[in-house]
C-alpha cells in the first residue's frame, strides 16, 4: 500500500521535474539562439530551416512506424510469419512486393518496420523486397505521379519499380543467405517472448509495444536525424546544375538524375512535382530513373539501412538497386 | 525500485519533442517550415508523442524485475542500452541537437541563394557559358523528341492541380467551381492577378502556351533573382512552390525585363504591374513581363506558393 502511494507520489514529482527541465531547456536554447544568430551566415539559417523541415515532415510518419514495429515486435510470432511467407522462394518475393505495393510507407518510415519483420524471421530478400516497393507503390505516389507527370509515367513509374524490385529481391535471396541485421546475436530469438506471452493480458502487451516503439524511435531517430542534416547540407551548399555537366546521352542525364533522387532525399509523395519541372531539361525517361531511384534509395534512408543492417549489406543492396534501376531505364529507351 | 536514468532522458526529450511541434503550432512558425494542407498529421504527432511521454515516465521508476516479469530476458533490450555510457550519451546529443536549433534560431524563408543552389528549371535559362546553353538546349531538344515519340504528355492541362478526396481543414483548397471561376478569369479579366493561391496554376498555363496572352496585363509579386547569363536588364520575379515541406521546394517565377533592374539587391520582394510579351530564346518560346509600374514591398507573411488542391465532393 505504501509502495503504491509511493509510485505514484515519484511519477508527479518526476514528471513535474521533467517540465521544469523542458522548460530551463527551451529557455536555455533560446539564449544560445540570441548570441549566436548575430554571428550566424544566413546560410546555416537555411540549413537550418531546411533540415528541421525535413524532420518535421518525417517524424510523424517515423512516429506510425515505429508504433506499426512495436506492434509486430509484440503481437506477431515467428509462426505467424511461418505460416503467412510461402515456402517457395520466388512466391515470397513476389509476395513481398505485392504487400509493399499495398501497403502505403514512406521511404523513411519503413526501415523500422523491415527491420522487425526481418527480426521476426522474415527472410532477407522479402524485407527487400517489401523495402522497395513499400515507398515506391502505394495510391498517394501513383496519384501525385499520375497529376505531375500523366498516366503514362505514372504506369511506367510503378511497372519498372515493381520490376526493379522483383530482381533487386531476387539477386539478394542469392546473395544472403544469413539474416542481415546488425545486432545479429542471441538478443533477437524471440522464443522467450512467445512462451512468457501466454500469461500476459491485452493491457500489458500493449504497453510492452509502446515501450518497444518508443526504444524503437530512439534507435532509427539518430539516423533519421543525421540523414535528414547530410540531406540539408547538399540542398544548401551544392548547386543542383553543377550535376550537368556530366554527358547529355539519355544514360548520362539519366544518371545525373538518380544522383539527384539520391542526395535530394525527397518524399516519394513529393517527389513527382520535382521530377516534372526538370520536364524541359532532361529526356522523360531520365525523369523515369529519377521517380523509381528515389523512393528504392536515398541518402536519408541509406543511412537508415546502415543502423539497421551490417555495411557489406546495405553496400550490396545500394550497388543492386543503382544497377538495376539504371539498367531497366535504358531497356526502356531501346523499346 | 530506483530511478533509471537512461530512462529519465528519453522522457525528457520525448517531452521536448513534444513541446517543440506545440510552439511551432501556436507561434504560426510551422507555415515556415511546411505546406499548411500538412500540419494535421504534425498535430497527431504532437498527441503521439504526448502519450509515449508519459509511458515513458512511468517507466523511469520501473522496479527491474517487475520489468522482467513482464518482458522475459527475450524481450532483448537490443536497443541502445547495451552500448557504453558515452555511446548512449552521444546518440542523445544527436537527438537533441534538431531541438536545441529548431529552439533557438527562427525559421529562415528561403533566399536567392537557395533558389541560385536549386536552379530555375526552365529551358532557357543557361549556367552563363555558352555551351552550356546550348548543351542544355540540346537536352531540352531531346526531350520534346523524346516525349513526342514515348511518352505523352499529360492529358491534363492543369498540371499542378493536386486532386485530393479527402478534404484537410486548409486555407489553399479550393472546390471545384471556385478552380474554375479562377482559371476562367485568367482569359476573361483584364489584369491578370497572380494570387498566391492560384498563383502555381496561372503559371503553367502562361508558360505553357505564352503566345495566347501576349499583351495582357499582369499584375505579380516575388522577390528579385538573377540568374548568371540573364542579360543586363533581366531579372526573374521568383518564388518558391512548395508541395510538401522547405526542402522540396522548386523556383518557379516569371521573366522581367526593365532598364533599371540593376537598382534593386537579391531577394528584394517587388510587386509589378505590367504587360505579358514573348521572347524567343534559342527556340524557345518564353514569357516576359514589360513592366509599367514596379514597387518594393515587404516579404509576405507567407513567402511560399503551394500547387492548387482541387476538393472533389
Amino acid at each position: 500500500m505504501f509502495s503504491r502511494q509511493l509510485q505514484s507520489y515519484l511519477f508527479d514529482v518526476t514528471g513535474l521535474v521533467v517540465m521544469i527541465i523542458v522548460f530551463y531547456f527551451i529557455s536555455a536554447s533560446q539564449s544560445i539562439g540570441k548570441i549566436f544568430s548575430i554571428n550566424m551566415p544566413s546560410s546555416f539559417l537555411q540549413l537550418n530551416t531546411i533540415f528541421l523541415s525535413i524532420l518535421i515532415e518525417a517524424i510523424p510518419f517515423i512516429l506510425i512506424s515505429v508504433l506499426i514495429a512495436g506492434f509486430i515486435q509484440i503481437f506477431i510470432t515467428e509462426d505467424h510469419i511461418k505460416r503467412w511467407i510461402p515456402k517457395n522462394r520466388f512466391a515470397a518475393i513476389f509476395v513481398s512486393c505485392v504487400v509493399g505495393a499495398i501497403f502505403p510507407a514512406c521511404e523513411c518510415g519503413i526501415v523500422p518496420i523491415v527491420r522487425r519483420l526481418i527480426s521476426k524471421g522474415v527472410p532477407t530478400y522479402a524485407g527487400v523486397g517489401f523495402l522497395l516497393t513499400g515507398p515506391l507503390i502505394n495510391p498517394i505516389v501513383i496519384f501525385s505521379t499520375y497529376v505531375a507527370l500523366g498516366s503514362k509515367m505514372a504506369g511506367l513509374r510503378m511497372g519498372i519499380g515493381f520490376i526493379a524490385a522483383l530482381a533487386i529481391a531476387f539477386i539478394i535471396s542469392l546473395l544472403f543467405k544469413s539474416n542481415q541485421l546488425q545486432h545479429n546475436g542471441a538478443g533477437f530469438s524471440n522464443t522467450a517472448v512467445n512462451t512468457g506471452k501466454q500469461h500476459q493480458s491485452l493491457f500489458s502487451k500493449l504497453e510492452d509495444m509502446l515501450k518497444h516503439a518508443i526504444d524503437e524511435f530512439f534507435d532509427m531517430g539518430k539516423y533519421l536525424i543525421i540523414g535528414a542534416f547530410v540531406a540539408a547540407l547538399v540542398q544548401t551548399y551544392v548547386t543542383t546544375t553543377s550535376l550537368f555537366i556530366l554527358g547529355d546521352s539519355v544514360a548520362g542525364s539519366s544518371i545525373i538524375m538518380m544522383a539527384l533522387a539520391y542526395v535530394l532525399s525527397l518524399c516519394s509523395e513529393a517527389d513527382a512535382f520535382i521530377g516534372a519541372s526538370f520536364k524541359n531539361l532532361v529526356p522523360s525517361t531520365s525523369i523515369l530513373a529519377f521517380l523509381v531511384y528515389g523512393p528504392m534509395i536515398d541518402l536519408k534512408n541509406t543511412i537508415m539501412l546502415w543502423g539497421a543492417f551490417k555495411t557489406k549489406f546495405v553496400l550490396t543492396l545500394f550497388i543492386l538497386i543503382t544497377l538495376i534501376v539504371f539498367l531497366l531505364i535504358n531497356l526502356i529507351t531501346l523499346l | 525500485m530506483f530511478m533509471r536514468f537512461q530512462h529519465f532522458i528519453r522522457a525528457l526529450i520525448l517531452a521536448i519533442f513534444a513541446a517543440f511541434i506545440i510552439k511551432l503550432h501556436y507561434t504560426g512558425e510551422i507555415m515556415s517550415y511546411i505546406n499548411p494542407r500538412y500540419t494535421l498529421m504534425s498535430k497527431i504527432a504532437i498527441a503521439i508523442f504526448l502519450f509515449l511521454f508519459l509511458i515513458q515516465l512511468v517507466r523511469i521508476w520501473e522496479n527491474r524485475n517487475h520489468t522482467h516479469n513482464h518482458c522475459s530476458s527475450g524481450c532483448h533490450h537490443d536497443h541502445d542500452h547495451s552500448g557504453s555510457f558515452s555511446k548512449r550519451f552521444i546518440v542523445h546529443l544527436i537527438i537533441l541537437f534538431p531541438l536545441v536549433t529548431g529552439f533557438a534560431f527562427a525559421p529562415a524563408t528561403l533566399d536567392a541563394s537557395i533558389a541560385a543552389k536549386k536552379g530555375l528549371m526552365l529551358p532557357q535559362v543557361n549556367e552563363g557559358t555558352a555551351s552550356m546553353g546550348e548543351h542544355l538546349n540540346r537536352m531540352g531538344e531531346a526531350t520534346d523528341e523524346k516525349s513526342a515519340e514515348s511518352i505523352e504528355p499529360p492529358a491534363n492541362k492543369d498540371d499542378s492541380i493536386i486532386q485530393h478526396t479527402a478534404p484537410l481543414a486548409n486555407t489553399n483548397y479550393l472546390s471545384k467551381e471556385q478552380f474554375d471561376k479562377e482559371m476562367e478569369k485568367l482569359t476573361t479579366s483584364d489584369i491578370i492577378q497572380m494570387n498566391d493561391n492560384i498563383y502555381a496554376s496561372y503559371y503553367s498555363r502562361i508558360t505553357e502556351d505564352p503566345a495566347s496572352y501576349i499583351g495582357k496585363k499582369i499584375k505579380v509579386s516575388g522577390f528579385f533573382y538573377k540568374e548568371d547569363g540573364f542579360e543586363e536588364n533581366q531579372f526573374v520575379l521568383a518564388r518558391f512552390l512548395m508541395t510538401h515541406c522547405v526542402a522540396d521546394t522548386s523556383v518557379i517565377g516569371m521573366l522581367v525585363e526593365f532598364n533599371e533592374a540593376n537598382d534593386y539587391q537579391e531577394d528584394t520582394w517587388l510587386e509589378i504591374e505590367g504587360e505579358i510579351n514573348v521572347t524567343n530564346y534559342n527556340g524557345h518560346v518564353m514569357p516576359f513581363i514589360k513592366v509599367d509600374k514596379l514597387k518594393v514591398i515587404d516579404e509576405p507573411s507567407e513567402p511560399y506558393v503551394y500547387p492548387a488542391m482541387i476538393k472533389i465532393v
